[in-house]
This record gives C-alpha cells, structure tokens and sequence, in this order.
C-alpha cells in the first residue's frame, strides 16, 4: 500500500549570524507496508522518526527519494494535486491537547476535516449529515456521543488520544500515521487505546504506521519493525524475527534498555507473567 | 533509634484539596500515611490525576495556592512540617528534603553554567568560600558521572543533552547531602537507554550517602530491583503496600494485579504479536465525585455488592502488606 524509496530529507542549520549548512535528518529511507498492516518506526530520539512520519503525510516535502501510494508518487507533488492523497493519510500526534484547538468542542475537533474537505467541494455533506457522522465516529471510538458540546478540557488524556483518533478517521483514511500517539499515557489507558487500534484495523482494513521509542509496546502492536538510527533505517524485519536475533547495534541497545526492566521483573516474578 | 533518626519521613492521615471556581473542591489527596525509612527507597505507583505529585509537592510545601491542607501531619527527621515558617522551610528544602525535576530542561535556569546553579544551592545553605564551593562542585559532577569536569562546569544548560541536564539537576539535589530526595518521575522525558543510567545512578546516591527516595512513577517497571517498598495509589488513596517484589509479584489488590498484567517480558511480548492486550477497561476516576465505596470498583472485574457500599479499609492478609480490598475481609 504505502512503499517508501530512498528517501532524504535535508533541514537548514543555522543563518542569521551563522553560515547556513543543510543537515540530512533522515538519508535513503527504504520501506514498504502492505494494506492493512502495521509498521512500526523504532529508534532513539533525534533518529529521524518524525521526519519519516512528516514527509509520509507530506507536512514536509522530501529532498529526494519516492513515496508510493497505491503506486502514485506523492513526493513532489504539489499542493493542489496532493488535495486527493490527503484525506487517505491521516497523523495522530502525542500529545493531543496541543494537535486540537483549545476553544474546540469534541464535536467542533472531529467536524473540522468534513468542513474542510466540503469546503472544497468534495463531500456535499449538509449539517445533518455531518453531526450524525460525528455521532457515529464517537461511538466507534468509545466515547459517549452526548459529550459532543463538552470543549476538550473535560476529557480525560485517553479519551482526547480516542477524539483524536475519531478526527483522524473522519475522512476514511486508508493509512494511519501514528506519532507516538500511544506515548504519555498511563498504562492502562495505553492498552484501551492498544486494542481500540486493533478493532478500528480489522473493521476498516486501516494501515498503521507506527513511530514509537518504546519497544517493549511496538512488539505486541506491530507485524513488522523497521529501526532507524541516525537517520538511517539499519535493520527491518518481522517483529518476531527482530526481537530474537537483532543484527544492528542501535537494535540491541534498544533491546537492552527494553530488557532490563523486563528480565529484572522475570526474576522477581520467577517469568510467570 | 528515637523515631526522629530511623525515618527520614514520616506522613499521617494527610488530605490535600484544591479549590477551582468552575470545578469545585478536588480532594487530591485522601487520609494519605506513609513512613520513609532512612536511607529507604519507597516507590509510589499511580495514574495520572491519583494524587502522587500532590503528594510530591506537599512534602516541600510546594503546592499551589489554591492547595489547602484539611488534616494530617508530616514529620520530616522528626519536625512537623506543616507549622514551620516560610524562612524555616527555606532552610529545610535543599538540606533536608530535595527533588529533582521532571523536566531538567525547564528546571535549570538557561543563563546561568551548570557548575554555577550547582554551586548556588551550597551558597544558600551557607558554604560562603568560593573556592571551596567550586571544589565541592566538581566532586558532585563526579560523583553524578562525569568525566570532564571542567567543561561540564562552564556549560550552559543548552549545551547539555537531556540525560547529562537531569545528571546537573541530581547534583543540585544531592549538594546538601538531603535525608530525602523526591524523584517525581525523573525518566518519564528521557530515552529508553537513558532511563537505566539514571535510575542506577539514583541507586548509587542511596547506597553512598544513605539518601532516602521517593520515586514517583506511572510505569510498574521502573521500580523492579531499585524501589525497597513500593506505594500503589488509586484516586488520592493508597491502596496498597509492598516491597517491590511483592508488588510486582504477586499484587493483591485488583488495581495492581491488572496493571501488573500489562507488564510483560519481551520475549514473551514478541511470540504474542497482535493480540488484544489485557487492558484495565472503563473511564479513570473523575476527580470531582469520588463514589462512596471503593473508588476502583466502578472498573473492577471482582467487584462484590459491599464495594459501593462503603470505603475498603484497611486488611493484612500477610504481614506487613496493608490492602484495602473487601477481598481481604469486612
């Protein structure tokens, strides 16, 4: 569904006083998801990650290199043709109070893609049909529809991560972009959100590409890993097969670091968890 | 021992509730007890919103104005807290009772070298000669780990990366040799290769200088091998009490056995790929209105008829592990 082919990403370094020098962020990117499947991005922070994640929804436009969906290139295209290719891509960002507007309701956040994409004459949807979309959305994620007047401060961190995800799906997206949207909750809420990514996934046929340092959660969510490193992806494969012969360093410290809490907990457990 | 020397803490039956005008009276925290052994390690395990930086906060008198303390007591080396005076707090916070920051970067003042903002800390609890506050500096960037100490000393805060600022902010911490240092979630902001580095550091504080910890933290894990009893708090209760093997263990109340669940080695994750993970279902409590029993019932899965009926006090079903869990008795 989505094939990713070298691509580089240059930012600019300094000016003003200083002389401008472009640093590569990300060099070469290489992968593919097939539909309805999860990838998940894992590396230190300052790995490029993000910079994937912005070039595959086109927030930024790459430097080089092709991004493929369904076959179409997307990477240079330019804003006006891009307008089709947007509603299929959808991002869910980390912390959702900063991704909504903070004078929003729930229903003002998840009505804004419709408005938008009718605004530019794509959906024909009159009030009704919009509020009733809503509706829908917010029972499929699991928050109560008559809280759709409430603003977003009375929602709790996991029910804004599930508005969030109700905006993202708004428009039918067909890949899901996932920035750390799992990081910064609590652990229990953390699986809610888990398994509410799993159910949308199987009901809608949804792909998930899923960046995230926290390779412990990655390993139960995603079919397979790609680990980045200096902007580099230095080792991809099924999950499985990462987590039980790592080849890169960058993925052993990665393991080590997701290890030693585990192993410490297997010894004080007896691994009976 | 008189009771003054073996706990570095010793808190009672403390209520904090904080007052908002369009949400009304919060009470964050609720008949809270807790001791903290000299030199011990003790762990408190909570959501966000249960009550744990509150917590944090009222045992440096650090809470918000709108913070107002409705009972309890906290005895620090045997000094009641809660009657001193603005001036004798000053003089107690740093020596006797420190934190480190969540954030270091937002913590440490960015015009000011790191060796400096160590050193005004000793300032302020008088070591007046400079040149032995420059010597005691360095010993404390030795001691949190650094090799170069006189880079290290004339760096600005922006210079530093996230685990060398929380380094800094340790030894701020630690300059007075504290009897407690609080670590209200010192990881949360960091890597994962870096949370281990500081946590064994943190470790190494407790075992050279005999400070005693409360580590603060949302995550079960963090306190594996490190923590000497671990806290479990749920909606500005403490629910449960434990060492860290216990706790992680063989958890008793429901609210931990659940959270525990979620933990899980990573082999073990990886043969498990895409299956539904064990999640705690329903809504977090709502601060505003506790219901009248146990707060965790309305979300657990062993909940019985007497649990909305009135709070769970407290049951020893083994020594020394306090639950309050109607599972335990009536």
């Amino acid at each position: 569904m989505l094939v990713v082919k070298g691509l580089t990403k240059k930012y600019v370094r300094g000016g003003l006083w200083r002389k401008r020098v472009p640093v590569a962020a990300v060099s070469n990117i290489d992968f593919e998801i097939p539909s309805g499947q999860t990838l998940a991005l894992v590396g230190e922070s300052g790995s490029g990650k993000s910079t994937v994640a912005r070039c595959v929804t086109r927030l930024e436009r790459p430097d080089a290199g092709q991004i493929l969906i369904y076959g179409t290139d997307i990477a240079q295209l330019r804003d006006r043709d891009l307008a089709p290719f947007r509603t299929g891509i959808q991002m869910v960002f980390q912390d959702a109070v900063t991704a909504m507007n903070p004078r929003f309701s729930a229903l003002e956040v998840i009505e804004e893609p419709l408005l938008i994409n009718d605004r530019v004459g794509h959906g024909g949807r009159n009030r009704k049909d919009r509020r009733d979309l809503v509706r829908a959305l917010m029972i499929e994620v699991g928050v109560s529809p008559d809280w759709m007047r409430r603003s977003i401060f009375h929602f709790s961190g996991g029910q804004r991560q599930r508005l969030a995800l109700a905006r993202a799906l708004a428009l039918r997206p067909r890949l899901l972009v996932l920035d750390e949207a799992l990081s910064g909750l609590d652990l229990s809420t953390q699986a809610q959100i888990a398994n509410l990514l799993f159910e949308l996934q199987a009901a809608r046929s949804l792909t998930y590409l899923l960046i995230s340092h926290d390779l412990a959660l990655v390993t139960r969510l995603a079919d397979m890993i790609a680990v980045m490193s200096g902007g580099k992806v230095v080792e991809a494969g099924p999950t499985q097969q990462i987590i039980s012969s790592p080849k890169h360093d960058a993925t052993k410290r990665l393991l080590a670091s997701a290890k030693s809490a585990a192993s410490k907990l297997a010894a004080i457990t007896g691994g009976l968890v | 021992m008189n009771s003054s020397t073996k706990y570095s803490a010793q808190v009672r039956e403390l209520t904090i509730t904080y007052f908002s005008n369009d949400s009304g009276q919060v009470r964050a925290l609720d008949g809270i007890s807790i001791d903290i052994g000299a030199g011990e390690i003790v762990g408190i395990l909570g959501e966000s919103g249960c009550g744990k930086s509150t917590l944090a906060g009222a045992l440096l008198r650090l809470l918000a104005p709108n913070a107002r303390c409705d009972g309890g007591t906290i005895l620090i080396r045997g000094r009641d807290l809660l009657n001193l005076s603005e001036k004798e707090l000053r003089l107690i916070r740093g020596r006797l009772i420190s934190r480190i920051p969540q954030d270091p970067a937002l913590a440490l003042n960015p015009v000011m070298t790191a060796g400096s903002q160590i050193g005004e800390v000793l300032r302020a609890h008088r070591v007046s000669n400079v040149q032995q506050r420059r010597m005691r500096v360095m010993e404390l960037l030795r001691e949190v780990g650094f090799d170069h100490l006189e880079q290290i000393y004339s760096a600005y805060p922006h210079q530093l990366s996230g685990g060398q600022r929380q380094r800094i902010a340790i030894a701020q911490a630690i300059a007075c040799r504290p009897a407690l240092l609080i670590a209200d979630e010192p990881t949360s902001r960091l890597d994962a290769t870096l949370k281990g580095e500081i946590i064994t550091l943190l470790f190494q504080v407790r075992q050279q200088h005999g400070i005693a910890i409360l580590l603060i933290s949302h995550d079960p894990a963090s306190f594996a091998g490190f923590a000497d009893r671990v806290a479990v708090m749920y909606a500005g209760r403490i629910v449960e009490v434990g060492s860290s093997a216990e706790i992680l263990g063989r958890p008793l109340h429901p609210y931990t056995q659940g959270l525990v669940r979620l933990m899980m080695p990573l082999e073990v994750a990886g043969s498990r790929v895409r299956t539904r993970l064990p999640a705690i279902e329903g809504e977090p409590f709502d601060p505003t209105c506790f219901p009248v029993g146990c707060r965790f019932a309305p979300r657990c899965v062993e909940r019985m008829d007497i649990c909305s009926l009135r709070y769970p006090g407290e049951f020893l079903p083994e020594p020394s592990r306090p639950v309050n869990c109607f599972k335990y008795g009536e």
